[in-house]
């Protein structure tokens, strides 16, 4: 898997949400100060210590579909390279 | 008792919100616009143990906060005076993220009740609930409800009912989010308490504390609480130093770690197995190789249901207004005020007929369309465009819009309040006229069997609907990078489990759509088709060239040619009235494009309904009533015109509005007559500027002026 390490405020060897495949389980670390997204995201139930699964990648690209508490949501991938997690479990299916 | 009360409903989207507001209203509902946005207003009352209930159902939001026209919406309404109770609707298949918005509710320090939604699925599920732990911790109400069935309401009523009975003692309880916290929340609180402004006293300052400490952009934009700023700022560097928080979403993590102590114990688990399901249909339905061919057999499906089972109930609606004037006709006498009695019957019977024919369309339409997204399948389908769609600047959720605008751009304009994305929507808004509506087929139908062989037929009939396809992208793409500049927004969208939606609110739907249709966009069309009655009958030429009534006479005993007489006389006729004068006037300016001022009569009337177009040639080429399968209508038009001028006209009538209703819907949907007449403006422009390069380069060229 290929290793992001653009991240100014974070340090550590941390991914991001658009890197992982599908069926990964991971729990939430950090959301990047730069995403505008954060508040968004906190209302949704994406903040730290949430856990989420990779449920799909759409077809043409662009959009991620996570569950996180129990909902499923669609984000872009822009968007998901903002959000910080660890690996819990992976699946393979 | 004769007090009113007010109660709103509130809660996530795709919470079954709107299925509880049915269940409890029934028909008794109007749907309406907050003003200055597209946001749908909706309320509705009914009555309970003789207590007269006014219900406002409320736009579905995740939180107060203020990151979308509808939370806007929803702040600005629940912070309104005048309130009795809330009614919290929440997923109760997900509760732990729906009661989120549950504790921002409680800070109003209104009255609440909640309404455990979806409890049915819940418990098939396996998830129990220690209900009276959850009423007690905030201080309210419970009440389990199924929302698309008619008994699921029943408890909900009840305890409505003891609700507003004993609305001066209710429970909600001032949340704390922990010492540091609390002791911030207060110290701003305090503060604003000290402003005394008369407009908030209702609710406590508390909520607005949170609110600002939160830097909501609505609580900030209110002047009054200005002052208190400095505080707030000095409260969160405070909070910063002692906790490693980040400014706008540790009121987030603080409610989290509040609901999650909450519901420790409150909730357990079996099995889950809804969720099961639906995450199965999804494996196929938005998979990698089927999820596209499984869209576009679904978008194939709704097309075919508006339009082709739509067709029968047309035809009777057709015959109808047929037999109506035909009726009228016989009992009012045409000597008696004959000028009323052709009004009534060819402009008001025919105009309002020519509207309430495309009704079924629009019914048929909304109800595939609340299917879809009852269903969930909307959500899915915006999932799989998303990326195709974006490179035009546009989103998933315009796909289904644009897709139906091969139908009618009317009730594809209003597909597109599924857009949440309010620049996404109205590009989407701008650019559907260019998709080839329905109502522009007679004119290729009439003209390309006339003008182009056999073997190009078909090709042209394509190259028409790609033309127009491709203009939508390119202006959708242009008016992104110009017009609608500006950062990408946040996309976030929720794919709800499959659900099968429930026959009440389809038909609420659907009726709700109908009428506005019948309201807006018939208002409009009756006008217009008075307007060009009267344009094409004033004024009334009495001294023909030719006196063509003795020759009928003459003929019709010969029994040749009578029905042509009568046709060419109709033609002097009109080129003597307004319209014809109209035409007359402006056939310099189209001239270019290749128009005589036969076709310009035609285009103008064309502006009002593309249908007219084909009307108004028949008017003009003297055959009478002709339709586009008009023989004679086609031999008269090229021995007059040229391929090049017909291709002409069929570009300009497809990059022209379609029809005013689609400037009515425009202005319905935009709230602005300026930006419905800018559009107007705009695609009359292209439109001749696009017609005009065509023809002068066709005539320069040589393309297409002689018969093919």
């Amino acid at each position: 898997m290929k290793k992001q390490c653009c991240c100014s405020d974070r340090q550590g060897d941390n991914v991001s949400l658009a890197e992982l495949p599908v069926g990964t389980k991971a729990t939430i670390v950090g959301i990047l100060s730069k995403s505008r997204g954060r508040k968004k995201f906190a209302d949704v139930g994406i903040v730290p210590g949430t856990e989420l699964l990779i449920e799909a990648h759409a077809p043409f690209g662009g959009l991620i579909r996570v569950k996180v508490m129990e909902s499923s949501m669609a984000l872009h991938k822009e968007d998901a390279a903002c959000i910080m997690i660890e690996k819990t479990e992976t699946d393979n299916e | 008792m004769s007090k009113k009360f007010h109660i709103v409903l509130a809660g996530n989207p795709n919470c079954g919100k709107t299925c509880i507001f049915n269940a409890l209203t029934g028909a008794r509902q109007h749907v309406g616009n907050y003003p200055g946005v597209t946001v749908e207003s909706k309320s509705g009352s009914f009555s309970l143990n003789g207590m007269e209930i006014e219900v406002t159902d409320l736009p579905g939001v995740y939180s107060l906060s203020s990151s979308s026209p509808e939370e806007k919406v929803v702040f600005e309404e629940l912070t309104k005076k005048g309130i009795d109770l809330i009614v919290n609707v929440v997923d109760s298949t997900i509760l732990q993220r729906s009661l989120y918005l549950t504790t921002q509710l409680a800070e109003l320090h209104i009255p609440m009740l909640l309404a455990f939604n979806m409890s049915d699925d819940a418990r098939k599920k396996g998830l129990k609930f220690d209900i009276a732990k959850l009423e007690k911790y905030f201080g309210s109400p419970i009440a389990r409800t199924v929302g698309n069935n008619s008994d699921g309401v029943r408890e909900l009523k009840e305890k409505m009912a003891e609700a507003l009975a004993q609305l001066e003692d209710h429970g909600v309880p001032m949340l704390s989010y922990g010492a540091d916290f609390d002791d911030a929340i207060n110290a701003v609180a305090q503060r604003i308490d000290a402003l005394n402004i008369e407009e908030y006293k209702h609710i406590p300052s508390r909520f607005f504390a949170i609110k600002l400490l939160e830097k909501d952009a609505s609580a900030v934009g209110i002047k009054a609480m200005k002052p208190v700023q400095e505080e707030v700022d000095a409260q969160i560097e405070h909070l910063k130093g002692k906790h490693a928080i980040v400014a706008d979403t540790f009121m987030a993590d603080r409610r989290y770690a509040m609901l999650s102590g909450a519901c420790h114990g409150a909730i357990s688990f079996t099995q889950e197995k809804r969720r099961e399901i639906s995450d199965k249909i999804d494996k196929v339905i938005t998979n990698k190789f089927l999820g596209f061919p499984l869209f576009l057999a679904i978008m194939y499906g709704t097309f075919w249901f508006t339009f082709i089972c739509a067709d029968p109930l047309m035809g009777y609606i057709e015959d109808f207004f047929g037999w109506l004037g035909g009726v009228v006709g016989n009992v009012w006498d045409p000597e008696t005020l004959p000028f009323l009695r052709d009004l009534l019957i060819d402009g008001i019977i025919a105009g309002v007929g020519g509207v309430i024919v495309f009704l079924p369309n629009i019914l048929f339409l909304f109800f595939a369309i609340a299917i879809l997204e009852e269903s969930g399948y909307m959500s899915r389908a915006a999932f799989i465009m998303d990326a195709v769609m974006r490179k035009f600047g546009l989103q998933g959720k315009s796909f289904v819009p644009l897709v139906l605008g091969f139908g009618c751009t009317v009730p594809a304009i209003m597909a597109t309040r599924t857009i949440e994305s309010e620049r996404d929507r109205k590009i989407t808004i701008m650019v559907l006229p260019f998709m080839s509506c329905g109502a522009r087929l007679p004119i290729y139908a009439l003209l390309i069997p006339a003008f182009f062989a056999k073997e190009y037929q078909a090709f042209t009939m394509w190259a028409i609907y790609i033309i127009g396809v491709l203009t939508a992208l390119i202006a959708a793409r242009i008016m992104k990078s110009t017009l609608f500049k500006g950062e990408r927004e946040v996309y976030l969208m929720e794919l709800p489990p499959y659900r099968m939606p429930s026959i009440k609110s389809l038909l609420l739907h659907m009726w709700d759509r109908g009428r506005m249709y019948l309201q807006k966009a018939g208002t409009i069309i009756l006008l217009t088709s008075i307007v060009l009655y009267f344009c094409n009958t004033f004024p009334e030429k009495k001294a023909f060239s030719v006196d063509r009534t003795v020759k009928t006479a003459e003929v019709q005993k010969q029994k040749t040619d009578a029905g042509n007489l009568e046709n060419a006389r109709l033609a002097e006729k009109l080129e003597y009235t307004i319209s014809g004068r109209v035409g007359k006037i402006f056939e310099p300016i189209f001239a270019p494009i290749g128009f005589d001022w036969k076709i310009t009569t035609a285009a103008i009337g064309a502006l009002a309904a593309k249908e007219v177009f084909v009307a108004q040639m028949g008017i003009l080429y003297s055959e009478g009533e002709a339709d586009e399968e008009s023989e004679g209508l086609r031999k008269q038009l090229t021995r007059n015109y040229t391929p090049l001028q017909a291709f002409c006209i069929m570009i300009f009538s497809l990059l022209s509005i379609p029809c005013f209703a689609t400037l009515a819907i425009i202005k319905r949907e935009l709230n602005s007559w300026k930006m419905a007449f800018a559009e107007a403006g705009a695609l009359f422009v292209l439109a001749y500027v696009v017609t005009l390069m065509v023809y002068q380069l066709g005539s320069v060229l040589g393309i297409g002026t002689k018969m093919l």
